[in-house]
C-alpha cells in the first residue's frame, strides 16, 4: 500500500444543551477513524479547522488523541470552502462529519468541497478499508441495510454518526498536544454557493407543521372526526387459524414486504 | 352541489325511543363510515400545457412505494402548489414505483427505475436529474432529506447547481419561509422560500382535502440520451458497487429493524413466539406489561416509555394498542394486529387485524412461512433447471 495523505475536518461543536464549547462528536468519530486508518498503513494524518485558533472547543480534539491541529484562521463571515480547498489541494482522503453543531449545520460543505476540488465523494461511510487504488467503504442505509462501495483516490468521505467507533478521552494528550494557526492563502468574501440570508431565533416553539387549507363545512368536519375514530383496516373474524395465517402471509406478499 | 344534497341530514330520519325521550341524533348509519372516504376533487384539473409552471419533486421509492417522508414532502409541494394556484407539481422517482401517488398531490410523475437506492450510483442519478430540471425548468425543488439517498443526492445537486438558493433540514415550510434548525437544535433560522428545499421529516401533513391526477409521463428520451453519454463515462465512473447485505434482525437496533414482531400480554409462549420471530427474521419488541412480567429485557419495550420504531412492518401479537403503546409505533407503515379481542385499540391502527387466539395463529403462521419458505426454494430450482436446459 502506497502511502497515502489523509486529512479529516473538524468543526467546533456545542453542548446541545449547555451550549458549552465542546468537540463535534460526528466529527470526532471522523478523526478518530482517520487516525486508526492512518496508524494502520503508515499514513500521515492532519487534522484541520478552519476558524479561530482560540475557540475552546479544539483541544477536545487534542483529548481525543489529535497530536496538532492545523487551524486555518479565517474571519467569521469569509468563506472557509475555498480557504479549505486550497489548503487540501494534494490530500488524497479528506474525512469529515456529517453535520457540523455550531453555525448552519446544513451537511454541505464536504459537498461544495468536493464540487470545488472536482473529487468524489462517499456520505453515510460506517468503516473504511484501504484497497489497491482506492478505498472500500461501508455504508450506512436504514432499516438495517448497509452497502459496500469502492471509490478511487482522491475523494472526501462524509463519515456517519452510528459509525462503530470508540472514543477515549486523556487530558494528558490534551496538554501535550498543540494548535497551530496558519493564515488562509486565499481569502475570498464571495462564496462559492449563494448564500442565504438566515434569521436566527431561539428555538423556543415546535416547528409548525404544513397542513392544507381545508374549508369544509361543520358537518362535514363532524363527519370526518367520527370517521376517522372508525379508522381501521381490515378485520378478520372467521375462519380456522391455517386460514388467518394464510391471510397474514398474503397481506405480507402482497406489499412486498418479504421476499420468499 | 348534488354531493351537497346527498349530505344533508335527512329530517325524517330514524329515531330511537329511549327513557329521555325520543332520540334522533343517528346521522350515519355504520356502514357509511366504513365507506371509503368521498372521492376528493383533482386539485388541478386543467389540461396541463407544457409551459405552465411547476414545482419538482424528487425521491428514491422504497419496494415501489414512497414512505411517509416521500409523502409528506409530495404533499408539501402539493400545498404550496394549491397556494399559488395553477402549478404543476411533478413527482420524479427513482426507482420503481408500484403504487399510485394521487393522494399525495402529485400532478405528474416520472418515474426512472433505473435509480433504485440500493444501488450506489450518484454521478447518474444527478446527471439524470439535473436533465430533468433544465427540461422542466421548476419554480422550486423538493426533496426529502433522509438516508435512502436523497439528502445526499439533494446535496449534491445543490453543490451542482450554485447559482440556486438552498436550504437542507427544512423543519417548517409554508408558501413564504424555510426555516431550518441552527447551532445543534439550539436555534431556529428562517429564510425566504429558497429554490432547492431538502425537508426534514414531520414537516408537513399528508392529509389533503384535494388529489393530483398523478399521470405518468412516459420515459423521456433525455434520460436515455444522459444515460448514453454516461455510458462512455461508466469505465471511468469513479464508485464501485460491491453489494448490499442486511444485517441479521437480532443484531440491528430496533430502533432501525424493518419488521418487528412485537408481544403483548396475550402471548402466553414466549418460546412459540420467538420461533416466529426466527422464521420471518424479524426483530423482537414487546409491551409493557409482557416486559415487567420479565418475559423480555427491557430494551426491547416499545412505546412512550419505551422505544420509537420505525419498522415497514409492525406485527403486534397479544398487544392491546394503549396509547403509550402506539406513540411508540406512530411512524410503522403497515401494522398488522393478532388478538382475540376485536374492540381493542390496536384493530383501529392496525392496517389488518386476525381475530383469534395468539397461540394458535402463531403456530399457523410458523408452518405458513416454512411452507413458502420451501416452495419459492423449490421454484428458484425450477427456474435454475429451465435457464440451465
Ligand atoms: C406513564 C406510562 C407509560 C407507559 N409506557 C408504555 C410503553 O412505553 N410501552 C407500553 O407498551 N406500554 C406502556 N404503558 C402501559 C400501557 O398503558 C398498557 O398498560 C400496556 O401497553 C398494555 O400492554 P398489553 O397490551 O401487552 O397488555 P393488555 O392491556 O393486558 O392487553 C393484552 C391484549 O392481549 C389480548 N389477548 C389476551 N390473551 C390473548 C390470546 N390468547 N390471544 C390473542 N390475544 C390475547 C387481549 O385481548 C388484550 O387486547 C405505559 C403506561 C403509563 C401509565
Ligand atoms: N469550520 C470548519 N472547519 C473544519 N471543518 C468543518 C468546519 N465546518 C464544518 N466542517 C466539516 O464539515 C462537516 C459538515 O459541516 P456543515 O456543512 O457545516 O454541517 C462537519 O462535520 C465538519 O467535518
Amino acid at each position: 500500500m502506497c502511502m497515502l495523505s489523509i486529512a479529516t475536518l473538524v468543526s467546533a461543536g456545542l453542548h446541545p444543551v449547555s451550549g458549552e464549547p465542546r468537540h463535534c462528536r460526528n466529527d470526532s468519530l471522523a478523526m478518530t477513524l482517520g487516525l486508526q486508518l492512518a496508524e494502520s498503513i503508515g499514513a500521515e494524518i492532519k487534522v484541520l479547522h478552519a476558524g479561530d485558533e482560540n475557540n475552546p472547543a479544539l483541544p477536545n480534539y487534542l483529548a481525543l488523541n489529535a497530536k496538532k491541529i492545523d487551524v486555518i484562521s479565517v474571519a467569521s463571515g469569509a468563506n472557509i470552502v475555498d480557504s479549505l480547498a486550497t489548503n487540501l489541494a494534494n490530500t488524497e482522503l479528506i474525512l469529515t462529519g456529517t453535520r457540523a453543531e455550531d453555525g448552519e449545520d446544513s451537511g454541505l460543505l464536504p459537498y461544495l468541497l468536493a464540487a470545488k476540488l472536482n473529487i468524489p465523494l462517499v456520505a453515510n461511510a460506517l468503516a473504511i478499508k484501504p484497497i489497491e487504488n482506492g478505498i472500500e467503504i461501508l455504508q450506512f442505509l436504514p432499516k438495517g441495510k448497509r452497502r459496500s462501495v469502492t471509490v478511487k483516490l482522491p475523494a472526501v468521505v462524509v463519515v456517519h454518526p452510528l459509525a462503530p467507533i470508540e472514543l477515549r478521552f486523556a487530558f494528558a494528550q490534551q496538554v501535550s498536544g498543540q494548535i497551530v494557526a496558519h493564515t488562509a492563502q486565499n481569502q475570498s468574501k464571495t462564496s462559492s454557493s449563494k448564500q442565504i440570508q438566515w434569521q436566527i431565533q431561539a428555538a423556543i416553539n415546535k416547528p409548525k407543521k404544513l397542513k392544507a387549507q381545508e374549508n369544509k363545512s361543520g358537518h362535514e368536519r363532524m363527519l370526518a372526526y367520527i370517521a376517522s375514530e372508525n379508522k381501521g383496516g381490515a378485520v378478520v373474524n372467521e375462519g380456522s387459524s391455517v386460514e388467518k395465517a394464510q391471510v397474514i402471509l398474503s397481506y405480507l406478499r402482497e406489499h412486498h414486504l418479504i421476499n420468499f | 352541489m348534488t354531493d351537497n344534497h346527498n349530505n344533508r341530514i335527512n329530517p325524517r330520519r330514524p329515531f330511537k325511543g329511549t327513557a329521555s325521550g325520543l332520540n334522533r341524533i343517528v346521522l350515519t348509519t355504520a356502514p357509511r363510515l366504513n365507506e371509503a372516504p368521498h372521492a376528493k376533487p383533482i386539485r388541478n384539473s386543467q389540461k396541463n400545457n407544457a409551459e405552465q409552471a411547476s414545482i419538482l419533486v424528487i425521491s428514491h421509492s422504497d419496494r415501489g412505494m414512497l414512505d411517509d417522508h416521500a409523502r409528506q414532502t409530495v404533499s408539501a409541494a402539493a400545498i404550496l402548489a394549491n397556494e399559488a394556484t395553477n402549478i404543476t407539481v411533478v413527482a420524479l422517482i427513482l426507482g420503481d414505483l408500484r403504487e399510485n401517488i394521487a393522494s399525495c398531490g402529485a400532478d405528474k410523475v416520472i418515474v426512472m427505475p433505473e435509480f433504485s437506492f440500493e444501488k450506489f450510483q450518484p454521478d447518474l442519478e444527478l446527471a439524470n436529474i439535473t436533465a430533468v430540471i433544465e427540461r422542466l425548468n421548476p419554480i422550486k425543488i423538493l426533496m426529502p432529506d433522509n438516508f435512502i439517498g436523497d439528502g445526499d443526492l439533494g446535496r449534491r445537486l445543490i453543490a451542482s447547481q450554485h447559482t440556486k438558493t438552498a436550504a437542507t433540514h427544512v423543519i417548517e415550510i409554508d408558501s413564504l419561509h424555510a426555516a431550518s434548525p441552527h447551532a445543534a437544535g439550539r436555534k431556529i433560522a428562517f429564510t425566504e422560500l429558497p429554490h432547492i428545499i431538502l425537508l426534514a421529516a414531520d414537516a408537513a401533513d399528508t392529509n389533503l382535502p384535494f388529489i393530483g391526477s398523478a399521470t405518468i409521463q412516459p420515459t423521456i428520451q433525455s434520460s436515455t440520451q444522459v444515460e448514453n453519454t454516461n455510458n462512455q463515462q461508466k469505465s471511468v465512473s469513479p464508485y464501485q458497487n460491491l453489494g448490499l447485505k442486511t444485517i441479521a434482525s437480532e443484531q440491528v437496533a430496533l430502533e432501525e429493524a424493518d419488521l418487528i414482531v412485537s408481544a403483548g400480554n396475550g402471548v402466553s409462549n414466549v418460546e412459540t413466539f420467538e420461533r416466529l420471530a426466527l422464521a420471518l427474521d424479524a426483530a423482537i419488541g414487546a409491551s409493557r406489561v409482557a416486559v415487567d412480567d420479565g418475559k423480555f429485557s427491557r430494551d426491547k419495550q416499545i412505546g412512550a416509555s419505551g422505544k420509537t420504531v420505525t419498522a415497514s412492518t409492525y406485527i403486534a401479537i397479544g398487544i392491546s394498542g394503549a396509547v403509550q403503546h402506539l406513540q411508540g409505533i406512530k411512524d410503522c407503515r403497515h401494522v398488522i394486529a393478532i388478538n382475540r379481542d376485536n374492540s381493542a385499540p390496536i384493530v383501529k391502527r392496525a392496517d389488518l387485524s386476525i381475530i383469534g387466539d395468539a397461540e394458535a395463529i402463531m403456530q399457523a403462521l410458523i408452518n405458513a412461512v416454512a411452507e413458502a419458505k420451501s416452495l419459492s426454494l423449490q421454484e428458484a430450482a425450477c427456474a435454475c433447471y429451465l435457464l440451465l436446459r
